[in-house]
């Protein structure tokens, strides 16, 4: 029996990136002598949500949303939101960044010179930014959003 | 062609890439206890704060300036260094990561979408302050030191923008007719004053000794770094790092100790620590280093005049290789008998464990065994237990047991990308 403690010696330690780990596939089927089995083709494999959310392992950092300014995004206070900084930042891209210091996620819109960051909750005004002027830096584009269902009963 | 990529003030980096507002700003980090500077940016190098430095000193400069102080982020470190190598494998498929900062590429003549290594070079800058906002500073040359110095002449040289290709024999020339020797890579200070004695004070004078007479004055290192600097590599790319040669912990104790039975609890914490790092890559010590010392910058209390100090260090060979604990801490805490003087606040005791050899290696000698094979045998499953249950769940009896000993730490940042907890929040 193997002991699951047992040391692996320190020559067979790679760095591995588990978010580059390609999965072996496994066949469900069973195997027999003498005849191919039609159901051969019927790979299972084991889906991930990283592998979904998560195209740039090194360039993705997971932030957590505050206030409600985003709501109409579906960006709810406590969603966990992934933010990719190697995407291309477009007008309407739904970005997180620093303005004079505040980290925001809001929608990015160019307005000539200016930036505009605009809310999806009209009670927040939109922020614009004076490039040059202002002090303003990109994290990323807000690629995935994670949230819990809201908690509520309709009365009908 | 080698690449040196190196990040600039790596650690005073790392903290302003979650916060933009710390731009422009003098940073320093302090060391595992709080106790020195280990790290400092451009602002705070430029308010003639010194690496190594004790921070209480700093407090008066603190008072003046706007100083934003950070205890070690090791995590923070650890995971923006990752990224960082990971992302230059984008850029070649060859990286030796030499240091938390700095890696070496191999590009071969073929660049893919980049016509030149200025153009490779401004993108891989461009590309890594995009994706991790970090500044970085690559150097270009036919062999690893000149990569290196090219690497230095970005720094220092702020017209370059950060990237220096050394790719034309006149271009090495007349880089190597200004760089002063004692910048070189693998010429420490002492070689650099042996040079500087026979008038060698360039790189250029470096390149055009006779080999011999280099020989004899670095040996063959020295040797290979005037061959390399003339452009014949003679270092290559280490992708597989060799296990390490030494084993050193001495952290401080943050407080000053006078008695020898706490100093003994300490050294063998230390040891336990080393004795562990020792076994995980299954190696033996041959000889043990115990070292300790006095605080250097203590006044006596009252007269304020500076403090009584001794500091002093024994090497014992041991009879036979080994990586048991129990066996080591006997020679350990004879050395430190040895060395210990009564009267005086010690500040450190550390450990070195020297002259590794592989596990497997057995020496027989005339009057003594090899190692107990017994002790060997318990400690590996000592640390499979403390590997199952947690650090120093089973320990020596005579190692002092307090949880919160080994880290004092005031100024700590948010691990951003390593704990939930922590993560950058977004109104």
């Amino acid at each position: 029996m193997i002991d699951t403690l047992d040391r692996i010696p320190s020559e067979n330690i790679y760095l591995v990136n588990s978010a580059r780990r390609r999965r072996l596939p496994f066949y469900e089927s069973l195997v027999s002598a003498g005849f191919t089995s039609p159901a051969e083709n019927y790979i299972r494999e084991k889906l991930s949500l990283d592998e979904l959310c998560v195209v740039h392992p090194d360039c993705t950092y997971f932030v957590k949303a505050v206030g409600e300014s985003m709501i109409g995004d579906y960006i709810y206070p406590g969603s966990i939101l992934v933010v990719d900084s190697v995407k291309m930042v477009f007008s309407g891209s739904v970005v997180v960044a620093w303005v004079n210091g505040d980290c925001c996620v809001k929608r990015f819109v160019r307005k000539g010179h200016m930036i505009m960051l605009e809310s999806s909750n009209e009670k927040y005004p939109p922020i614009y930014v004076h490039l040059g002027k202002d002090q303003f830096r990109v994290l990323g584009v807000v690629t995935f959003i994670v949230s819990k269902p809201p908690k509520y009963v309709r009365f009908s | 062609m080698y690449a040196l990529v190196d990040a600039n003030n790596f650690y005073a980096s790392a903290h302003r890439s979650f916060d933009p507002t710390l731009e422009g700003k003098p940073i320093i980090v302090l060391s595992n206890r709080d106790g020195n500077i280990v790290a400092r940016s451009n602002e705070a190098k430029a308010l003639n704060i010194k690496m190594a430095q004790p921070f209480f000193e700093t407090k008066e400069l603190r008072e003046q300036h706007d100083i934003v102080v950070f205890s070690s982020a090791y995590e923070l470190y650890g995971d923006t260094s990752s990224r960082l190598m990971s992302v230059l494998t984008q850029f070649a498929p060859d990286v030796e990561v030499y240091s938390i900062d700095e890696a070496f590429l191999w590009i071969e003549e073929y660049m893919g979408t980049y016509p030149t290594y200025q153009d490779l070079g401004t993108a891989i800058r461009q590309k890594v302050d995009q994706w991790l906002r970090l500044p970085v500073c690559v150097g270009f040359g036919p062999t690893k030191t000149l990569a290196k110095l090219a690497n230095r002449l970005a720094k220092r040289t702020p017209e370059l923008n950060g990237v220096c290709v050394l790719d034309t024999p006149e271009a090495i020339a007349e880089a190597l007719s200004e760089f002063p020797v004692k910048d070189l890579w693998g010429v420490g200070s002492r070689y650099a004053a042996k040079l500087k004695a026979f008038g060698i004070n360039t790189a250029a004078q470096l390149r055009d000794v006779p080999d011999d007479w280099i020989n004899s004055l670095m040996t063959v290192n020295g040797l290979r770094m005037v061959h390399e600097l003339r452009g014949f590599p003679c270092h290559m790319l280490e992708i597989n790092p060799p296990a390490r040669k030494t084993i050193c912990t001495a952290p401080g104790f943050g407080k000053l100790i006078p008695d020898l039975a706490n100093l003994a609890d300490a050294l063998t914490t230390h040891l336990c620590r080393c004795c562990e790092k020792l076994r995980k890559q299954d190696s033996l010590c041959g000889a043990i280093t115990v070292f300790l010392h006095t605080d250097r910058f203590r006044k006596t209390p009252g007269n304020g005049l500076p403090a009584k100090q001794y500091s002093n260090s024994i090497t014992l060979t041991l009879p036979h290789p080994t990586n048991s604990t129990t066996e080591l801490l006997t020679y350990a805490e004879s050395g430190l008998k040895a060395i210990f003087r009564f009267g005086y606040n010690y500040l450190k005791v550390g450990i070195m464990l020297s002259d590794l050899v592989p596990g497997d290696y057995r020496q027989k000698g005339v009057f003594v065994d090899g190692p107990n094979e017994k002790l060997l045998a318990l400690s590996s499953v000592v640390d499979k237990v403390n590997q199952r249950y947690g650090q120093d769940k089973l320990r020596l009896a005579s190692q002092q047991y307090n949880p919160d000993w080994p880290m004092k730490q005031k100024y700590l940042s948010k691990r951003y990308t390593t704990r939930w907890e922590d993560i950058l929040e977004a109104s």
